[in-house]
């Protein structure tokens, strides 16, 4: 698999845009310190983390001339599992990634409870995500940053 | 019977043990073992006094019977022996949902829950390789003991896990209700 040939099928091509790049990683930032409120449910803070990964591999996209097509069902898969092609993020964390995203399936549309092992996890996954993207970016895509 | 032979080929044994791990009448295991040994899907050879049985892995069938039993009734055994690295640190590990319940669809994912001192990528890292043997995705649900005895008392949705069937990895029926707080 390519980007190249995810073109049409689940990704569209766009021009990189410095500002919105900005935006992204501000609103990722965001949600990971929002993740850290120690007065919100363990599914919020889930969620608030899991929103923080979304950006990030948006940017990642983004970055490289692309944009999930969200029209098509599976733009978050998409995302996630583009992430390798990015930014170079190695399997074994996008298959964490992964199951975070499954996890969020379960608690948005069958009510399924969050454990705080996943929480704990997601915010990690975030942080550690953030910190890779922002290296990525400033390695191969200064003129973004 | 073919689950426990089968997918542990490197392990021989006698009807006895084998009655006692499958909850059979020893008269029928006797019978079923004859049958599948002269079809060619067992080895039987003598030890001592008793004869012992083991998969015979040479049979043309046997691959192809092995992956059937993986994905179906021997789907726990898959699970479990991937949790064994962690098996010490867990209290319990079940198999809920669709799956559990006996109404799975062809898509239907394994939803798992773990009680116990593991993290969630520790979880889906050890499971990861299941999921292309059993041709489905597994999902877990890592609870701390405590957490899981405190959101047992709160929430409806542990309660629910509670009341319907499971197939259990590690741990029983028993351990669950001593974590759940209630007398078994």
């Amino acid at each position: 698999m390519t980007l190249q040939n995810l073109l049409g099928v689940s990704l569209d091509a766009i021009a990189p845009d410095k500002a919105l790049v900005a935006k992204l990683l501000a609103a990722a930032e965001r949600n990971i310190s929002d993740a850290q409120l120690d007065a919100l449910s363990t599914e919020n803070r889930f969620d608030a983390a899991y929103k923080a990964i979304l950006q990030l591999a948006t940017v990642a996209l983004h970055a490289n001339g692309y944009r999930t097509l969200t029209s098509r069902p599976g733009h978050h898969q998409t995302a996630i599992q583009t992430l390798p092609l990015t930014v170079g993020l190695p399997q074994a964390k996008v298959i964490v990634l992964d199951a975070l995203r499954k996890q969020r399936n379960l608690s948005d549309y069958s009510g399924d409870l969050v454990p705080i092992s996943a929480a704990t996890e997601c915010l990690l996954s975030a942080k550690d995500l953030l910190a890779h993207v922002r290296a990525w970016l400033k390695t191969h895509k200064p003129e973004l940053t | 019977m073919l689950g426990l032979l089968l997918l542990r080929p490197e392990e021989a044994l006698h009807g006895r043990e084998i009655a006692r791990r499958t909850g059979l009448p020893a008269g029928t295991v006797t019978r079923e073992l004859t049958k599948l040994a002269e079809v060619g899907l067992l080895h039987r050879e003598r030890r001592g006094n008793q004869q012992v049985y083991r998969a015979n892995t040479r049979s043309p069938v046997f691959s192809e019977l092995a992956g059937i039993l993986r994905k179906t009734s021997g789907l726990a055994d898959v699970l479990a022996q991937a949790l064994a690295p962690v098996a010490p640190k867990l209290r319990a590990a079940f198999i809920f949902g669709s799956i559990a319940q006996g109404r799975e669809s062809a898509g239907s994912d394994v939803d798992l829950i773990l009680i116990g001192d593991l993290g969630f990528a520790q979880a889906v890292e050890l499971l990861h390789a299941a999921q292309a043997t059993l041709g489905r995705e597994v999902n877990p649900k890592v609870f701390t003991a405590s957490e899981f005895t405190s959101k047992v008392a709160t929430g409806a949705f542990l309660r629910d896990v509670l009341a319907k069937p499971k197939i259990f990895l590690i741990g029983s029926d028993h351990d669950l209700a001593e974590l759940a707080g209630r007398q078994p």
